[in-house]
């Protein structure tokens, strides 16, 4: 029993993180965090530094949780790097955040949840930033 | 590290010392070779210079592989993007110089917009990008864009190669 | 020659809405650069320097002056919000910079910044329109003896003072050496290191070494050592400073100007020691010496301001004796000599109005950075998410295009890889690159003052020291090479301060 979450350092991130301690203190199951960066630009801000891993790490322990924090940088898309975690731990759930978009900023940018959506073969958890 | 890299390593910069002595002995054979007419006009003379640069290269490659023996290292240069930590990554170096070369081969016969093309979308492939099509469309927009902004607007005629007639 | 009126011709020049865009580009570009990781003024002028045959050497050099000072401009945006100084000369500034973006005052550090460098950069060129001329003046009077000495002097101090390593930086130097020596002989018309190769009878082009050494040595050292893990850019709005912040920042301005000025204008200055020493003094001055390493105003507004002045006094040397201290002094250097203008004290009567155009666009430059680059600050570090594979790919692109342009031939891009090889092995092994350019630039100059001097004297090398000026300048010269050995002398005497140098520094290398 596996629960996955992508995570992002944003509103939307937040939820999801949240959303999935729950789900995972529910259900008792282990979560798994995925933090990830193409890592081909010198900046990025979807990719989490220490101290907030850090802040992560003692909620998730305060809370008991069973839980991975994994921050791949490997030149893959986050939709990718979430959707191979499900598959590999054989995740029952996939939590992630949903951001609004216009269609025309969806049509340019693509769509990182819209993949996992179409792609995952477990149950995908969509929730908004509150 | 281990002791093994860093010997490796040292050894490797003597491949430096070795560059400078043998720059050494080519200048000095080239200025050996040079005839100097004897001049009121030219005291100096075309080998004066060549013999006093000849001579520099050779001591400070003698000195440099002293400084290596006896454990002198030199600093690789840091920098915003460079990260020191990991070794050189020649999987991303040599593909990058094989486009570089595959330009040169290239640009005089199939013109600077087919060479430029291969330059610029083997280079993003080799820095790791995979978006192959919009990459691809990126290289030739570049190609096309700089092709005629040199032409019309710094009056340079880049060689239109296999193009030509069609640009 | 009347300062204030050439000064005045220089501002109309520059202000024609011609010359004016290509300050503003000039800037806009300058800063760019200055933020993207890889990318330097020195590069960037260099790979332009094809693509400007095309324009005035007077549009040319705005446009150049522009990115010198948006250069330094955009480095310290970047030492601020991420912490990864580009260049020597602002680790000072991130020092102090950094710890305030982190915390919550990003906007003021960058605020000071900005405003210390025009200050700096303002001030630093009004010293520069005066005093360039006097040196102008001095230095006409003075004969090849004096001259060969002083290109001496600015080649050994460049090579032995900055760097860590002296012994790498006389290699880099004797190699620069070597390739100015490429080509016809100016004197006898004989070929020096052709090898029988016509192509190279005519000399390696300034152009091809520079963007070699500069552009494709630098795309293929960071490629080889791309930093993996990405950063974090501290979040700023509009740069802005409280009342409490001005009466802190104004001080430390005018020390830092007053420390970067002279060292800029010294052959080995450097940006590096104004901007060190500026911190020590502003440490020492503050009032509140516990906020120190903690995000102190004063330490970001005096080293930067610091290496703003250096960058201005660096100029003076350049014009006015045609001796480049730095790589973008170097790069502009080239160019001049790429336009068939003769650098050196004849420059002020034989280009006078280049020259003042170019000094009356550095005020226009300073003005349009604080203007732009204040309310521009959150887009520049956007910046810096753009792929670095287009980045890299981009600069080897350019670096082509541009060699290939001069002279439309495919040897030239051989002549670019191979040097560009160097520029990366140099990289790799510590050996400094600026003291190779100037080697490019200043040895064949230094080979015809000395045959023009050795000339007057038929021989006799007492010639060489016929001018009192020139004797002085070889004990200064004499002075810098031994001044490691007094060094180690003190050293020895104090053996307790040994043990605080960590055993691998640079200090070192100063035993061979």
């Amino acid at each position: 029993m596996t629960i996955v979450v992508g995570y992002v350092p944003t509103p939307e991130g937040e939820a999801a993180l949240t959303q999935a301690i729950a789900e995972a203190r529910k259900n008792n199951t282990k979560l798994l965090v995925i933090n990830s960066s193409k890592g081909d630009a010198l900046v990025d801000n979807r990719y989490a530094q220490e101290p907030e891993i850090q802040s992560i790490e003692d909620r998730l322990a305060i809370q008991g949780i069973d839980h991975v924090i994994k921050q791949p940088v490997r030149g893959h898309d986050a939709a990718a790097e979430v959707l191979d975690a499900a598959e590999e731990n054989n995740a029952d759930l996939i939590v992630i955040g949903l951001r609004r978009r216009t269609p025309v900023g969806k049509l340019i940018m693509g769509s990182v949840s819209q993949r996992i959506l179409l792609e995952a073969d477990c149950p995908v958890l969509a929730v908004k930033a509150g | 590290m281990s002791p093994l890299t860093t010997g490796l390593k040292g050894r490797a910069e003597l491949g430096v010392a070795l560059l400078l002595g043998a720059a050494g002995v080519l200048v000095f054979l080239d200025a050996n070779g040079l005839v100097t007419p004897y001049s009121q006009s030219d005291p100096v003379g075309p080998k004066t210079v060549p013999y006093i640069v000849a001579g520099m290269l050779v001591v400070c490659a003698v000195l440099l592989a002293i400084n290596v023996i006896r454990g002198g290292q030199g600093e690789a240069e840091g920098g915003e993007d460079v990260d020191l930590t990991h070794p050189a990554d020649w999987k991303t170096i040599l593909p990058l110089a094989g486009a570089f070369i595959l330009n040169i081969l290239l640009i005089d016969w199939a013109g600077w917009v087919i060479s430029g093309t291969v330059l610029f979308w083997g280079s993003v492939l080799a820095l790791g990008s995979r978006r192959y099509v919009r990459d691809g469309l990126i290289s030739v927009a570049l190609s096309l864009l700089t092709f005629y902004g040199f032409y019309l607007g710094l009056g340079i005629a880049l060689p239109a190669g296999l193009l030509e007639g069609i640009l | 020659m009347d300062v204030w009126s050439s000064l005045m011709d220089g501002f109309a020049t520059a202000l024609t809405p011609m010359n004016f865009l290509y300050a503003v580009i000039g800037v806009l570009l300058g800063t760019a650069v200055g933020v993207l990781p890889g990318l330097g003024p020195a590069m960037t002028v260099a790979l332009l320097l094809p693509v400007t045959y095309a324009l005035e050497p007077t549009s040319a050099f705005i446009m150049f002056a522009g990115i010198y000072y948006g250069g330094m401009y955009g480095g310290s945006t970047t030492s601020i919000l991420l912490n990864t100084p580009g260049e020597s000369s602002s680790v000072v500034t991130a020092i102090e910079g950094n710890k305030m973006a982190k915390a919550g005052r990003a906007a003021q550090a960058l605020a000071t910044a900005a405003i210390g460098s025009f200050v700096a950069g303002t001030i630093g060129t009004a010293l520069l329109a005066v005093f360039a001329p006097i040196v102008v003046e001095f230095a006409v009077s003075l004969g090849a003896p004096s001259y060969f000495a002083i290109m001496v002097l600015a080649l050994l101090a460049v090579t032995a003072v900055l760097g860590n390593s002296r012994l790498r930086g006389f290699a880099s130097l004797a190699l620069g050496l070597a390739i100015g020596l490429v080509g016809m002989d100016s004197v006898t018309g004989q070929r020096r290191l052709t090898f029988g190769q016509p192509l190279l009878a005519d000399g390696l082009d300034i152009v091809v070494v520079a963007v070699a050494i500069f552009a494709v040595g630098e795309a293929l050292w960071v490629a080889a050592h791309l930093r993996r893990t990405p950063l974090h850019v501290i979040p700023v709005g509009r740069p802005w400073m409280g009342r409490k912040d001005w009466s802190r920042s104004w001080k430390p301005w005018l020390r830092g100007t007053a420390f970067g000025f002279p060292f800029g204008a010294l052959p080995a200055g450097g940006a590096e020691i104004p901007t060190f020493l500026s911190y020590v003094t502003e440490k020492r001055l503050s009032k509140h010496p516990e906020e120190f390493g903690k995000g102190a105003i004063e330490g970001v507004a005096g080293p930067e301001a610091a290496n703003n002045a250096a960058a201005a006094g660096t100029l003076t040397p350049m014009l006015a004796l045609g001796l480049p201290t730095n790589a973008t002094a170097a790069v502009m250097l080239a160019a001049f000599t790429s336009y068939g203008i003769q650098p050196g004290p004849q420059l002020f009567s034989s280009q006078g109005p280049l020259v003042w155009a170019l000094i009356a666009s550095l005020f226009i430059g300073n003005l349009l950075l604080l203007l732009i680059n204040l309310p521009l600050a959150p887009l520049w570090a956007k910046l810096l998410q753009l792929p670095r594979p287009y980045l890299y790919a981009g600069i080897l692109f350019f670096a082509t295009l541009g060699a290939y342009s001069v002279n439309l031939q495919a040897f030239d891009l051989v002549l670019l890889l191979v040097l560009g090889a160097l520029g990366f092995m140099m990289r790799r092994f510590g050996l400094p690159v600026l003291p190779l350019i100037l080697g490019v630039i200043l040895g064949p100059r230094i080979e015809g003052q000395l045959r023009k001097t050795l000339q007057l004297s038929a021989g006799d090398p007492v010639g060489l020291f016929s001018e009192p000026i020139a004797v002085v300048i070889y004990i200064i010269v004499g002075l810098i090479l031994a001044w490691p050995l007094l060094f180690k002398l003190v050293r020895r005497n104090r053996p307790e301060r040994k043990t605080l140098l960590p055993a691998n520094s640079g200090a070192a290398d100063y035993s061979d």
